[in-house]
Formats: C-alpha cells, structure tokens, sequence
C-alpha cells in the first residue's frame, strides 16, 4: 500500500569560519575610463556564482551593467586572498570587501566629480546607466568614462582601492558557554511530502517548499538555483548515500554503488525567499548555500513518520531499514 | 594502431589509434574536442556524452573503433556563443548551469530527445536526462530549460 506524509523541519545555521578565526576577505577595484570597471578577489567561483554577485554589486554601486564590470577571481598571482570557497561565506564575506573597495574608489571619484560639477558634496553625485553627475540635475552630467579619461588625462587621478572585510566572531568561553561564535546566522524552514511504498519500503518525495532567510537575494536565479540544488542534496542524504565502510575502506567508492539522486528522484520544489535584511551584510544579504540541504533531512524523515508511523534514526532512510521498522511496528514494538 | 575513420561535428577525420583507445580519449586527446568531460570514467554520471548516429552514448564506455564510419556530435558541433542551439539559451535563460562540468552532456542528452520528441511530457524529458548526474542544480532549473526548450523547438 502507498501512504502519504507530510513533515516539517527548521533550520538555522552559523555561517563563516567562526569561533573568533580570523575571516578575512579582500577585493582591489579600480575603475577604468573606458566605463568598465574591474574587482580581484581570491573568491573562487565553483558555480554557486559569486563571481556573478561581486560584478553586481559593483555594478550597483557604480550605475553600470554587470556585464560592464570584470571579475579576476581565484588567481593568486594577482588576486588577493578572500578565503575558502567554504562555510556560506563569499557573498556576505567577500561581498561585503568588494563593496567597501569599490565604495572608497567611488568617494574619490564623487570628490572629483564634485569639483568638476561645483557640487557642494559628493555625496550630491550620483551614478546613472553609465552616467555620472550631480542628483537631480540631469544638466550637470556625463558619461562616466569621459569623466574618469578627464580625471585620468588631464589631472592624473586614478580610482583605485583597496579593502579588506572581517566577519566579527568571538571564542566561546569554555567557562559560562557566552560568546558570539558565529555571525551571521542563517534560517530556513522546510516542509516534505512523501509517498511511502508498505510493501517495498521506497519512498518517494512529492514535493518540498523551501523557505530561507537569505537576508537579501542579490541574484534571485542564483538563490533559487541553491535552494534547490540543496534540496536535493537532501533527499540524498535522506534516501540514498551511504559510504560503506571495511575496515577503513570505502566499499562504494564508485556512482554504481554511491548513489547520488537523479534528474527522476527530485520532487517539485518550491522554494520561498525570505528577506530580513542582514544589517552587516551586502544591501543585507547572507548566505544561503549549505543551509539550503540541511532542513531537507528532518523534513523527509518526518514525513515519513507521519506517513507510516516508523521513525528512522540512521541515515540514509533505506528501504530495508523502513521495511525492518514497519515490521518492528507490527510485532507490537515502538517503531523506533 | 589501427585506421579509424569518422565524422566529428560534419567533418571527416582520418586518423590512427591505438585498438583499446576509448571514443571519449579520441575525442579529447586526438582531435581536441575537449567539450566532452570525463566524470567518472564508468557510464554512470553521463558527463562524456556524446550523439553517435542519433543517439547518446558515454563516450568513456565506447571504444573508438566502435565509431569507424559514423557520425557523432559534441557540444562543439551544438552551437556556439554567436549561434547557440535552443537548448543552450534556454539554459543560460533559465539558469540551469551551475558549476558546468555536467552541462555539454546535459545539453547533448536534451538535444537528442527533442530531435526525435519535439513535444515531450516531463515524465519523458526526466527520463531522458536521468543519466546525466549533476551535484549543483538540484535539477529543477535544467528541467525547466528543456522544457522551455522544447516550446521553443515545438513552436508551442
């Protein structure tokens, strides 16, 4: 028989290094008179994207498009370190170094369009769609690429910065438990439904809705892209992947044996975005990367409960272990 | 060595290789199709597909003198930057590349399924793509980008 269940499950999760270990981004920005602008950060981009987030908040803060803006990541003969690619940390972490360095390269930059404008600060100057000039005054103004060849040219200035960023942690102390070990946090709740085979034991996941408080979604393609690939990180490691151990030896080392889910074994996800901002984030954001699997576990196992009546307590939720603890219930045991 | 003679992307190569050599290293090594990835070398993760007279195949578990006198495509015969294929714009439209490795054996895989089903149910585009594993994209965006795909291919 086929039996349906739904669970739930939330989450919330310590991004970054933590416990007081030096978390440090860096980014180098200059802005060239060509209306292009480049950012160097050591942040590697291993498809989560974001190389894709510090070319738009350079963007952003600059009023070009993002595909105006050169991003050198991840070399280390030119790129300063920004840390691992690890921990849900590059788009608050780095992020938040790409736009301090920008922001210092563009005051200089409004200081010299100030002059230029007579505006009396440059907080008056702003940058629009590739122009840059004084707010409101669509008269004083130009494109920005004339203006940084001017200030380039003809008076010698260069927009050029450098910054660093460190996530704000403490050690815990050992004695009383006090301590901010992690900043910032992450949330994110998640609800399953599963259909589970009495007969087989297969379970099969119908569907997931994600919600997770991202701060700000600096890219929404991206965050979504995330949520799901988390999803179905999960159902794997609800469902399927076990590294088999003899003697220290991996017995699976291989996708025949290791297996990992399929384009067939993801539900439907819906995912939601959350935005409390993050106030010392990037326009708010944090990271959205590992919490995005970790909800999906608890969710799958309680639905499975809900569904069946059995609650699996090792992972992965196999078909032999459901199986076992149905028969389990049936003898008159607990089921755990 | 043996001669082997086959057609990549619509051109003829004639060329000598070793009789073991697998079509993936031929392709990679030889001729420089080094859009075919190499996962896990054993026909499971899909990423070394490639379209031999129709059809996909994992380049890793053919030999290359199982090609001699047919046609395969790469994903450097699909399309380029300039001219993409339907399915590699609706990719970038949708999102549905994330880390990339997987991605030409993806594109291939829907290829070959809306050449021969322009109009393809979801149960049938997940079949069809469920031999090519990714670990980024939980899926959801590259399905949806066949699907656009295949309205495009369809006219629907």
């Amino acid at each position: 028989m086929k039996k349906r269940g739904t669970g739930l499950s939330c989450t919330w999760y310590g991004t970054g290094y933590g416990n007081g270990f030096p978390d440090v981004s860096s980014a180098f920005v200059e802005i060239h008179d060509d209306g292009t602008a480049t950012v160097l950060t050591g942040a590697v981009d291993v498809g989560q994207g974001s190389s894709t987030v510090f070319a738009q908040i350079m963007a952003e803060e600059l009023g070009l498009n993002p595909e105006d803006i050169l991003v050198c990541s991840g070399d280390t003969d030119v790129t300063p370190d920004s840390g691992t690619t690890a921990a849900t940390r590059q788009t608050y972490n780095t992020g938040n170094a790409v736009l301090k360095a920008v922001r210092q390269a563009k005051l200089r930059l409004q200081e010299f369009a100030a002059r230029k404008f007579s505006c009396p600060s440059p907080e008056g100057i702003e940058f629009k769609e590739g122009m840059i000039g004084v707010r409101g005054d669509p008269s004083r103004s130009m494109p920005l690429s004339e203006l940084v060849w001017e200030a380039r040219l003809l008076h010698g200035e260069r927009f050029i910065s450098a910054a660093s960023f460190t996530a704000q942690t403490t050690p815990v102390s050992l004695e009383n438990g006090q301590g901010a070990p992690y900043w910032p946090y992450a949330f994110g709740c998640q609800a399953a439904e599963v259909e589970v085979d009495t007969e087989t034991g297969t379970v099969r996941v119908l569907k997931i809705v994600a919600a997770h408080d991202l701060g700000r979604a600096v890219n929404l393609t991206q965050a979504e892209g995330q949520i799901a690939g988390g999803v179905a990180q999960g159902v794997g490691y609800a469902l399927l992947e076990e590294v088999e151990l003899t003697e220290g030896r991996i017995k699976n080392p291989a996708f025949a044996k290791y297996l990992i889910p399929t384009a067939l074994d993801v539900p439907e996800i819906e995912s939601m975005i959350v935005e409390e901002p993050e106030d010392t984030g990037p326009y708010g954001a944090k990271g959205l990367g590992e919490p995005a699997m970790l909800p999906t576990v608890a969710a799958i196992i309680n639905a499975i409960d809900a569904a069946v009546g059995v609650r699996i307590t090792a992972l992965p939720a196999t078909p032999e272990k459901i199986l076992a603890a149905l028969a389990e219930k049936e003898r008159g045991g607990s089921g755990d | 060595m043996v001669e082997l003679e086959l057609t990549v992307n619509e051109k003829t190569y004639k060329l000598e290789i070793e009789p073991d050599e697998r079509l993936i290293d031929v392709l990679r090594r030889r001729l420089g199709f080094t859009g075919t990835k190499e996962g896990c070398g054993e026909g499971e993760c899909g990423a070394c597909t490639v379209i031999l007279d129709g059809r996909t195949v994992n380049s890793c578990l053919v030999l290359g003198v199982q090609a001699h006198g047919r046609k395969i495509i790469t994903i450097e015969g699909v399309g380029d930057r300039r001219r993409p294929h339907p399915v590699q714009r609706a990719f970038v439209e949708e999102g549905a590349v994330q880390c990339g490795y997987c991605t030409p054996g993806m594109v291939l895989s829907a290829k070959a399924l809306l050449d021969k089903n322009s109009d393809p149910s979801p149960q049938e585009i997940g079949v069809a793509m469920s031999g090519n594993l990714c670990r980024c994209t939980g899926y959801d965006k590259i399905l949806r980008a066949v699907q656009r795909a295949a309205r495009e291919v369809s006219g629907k």
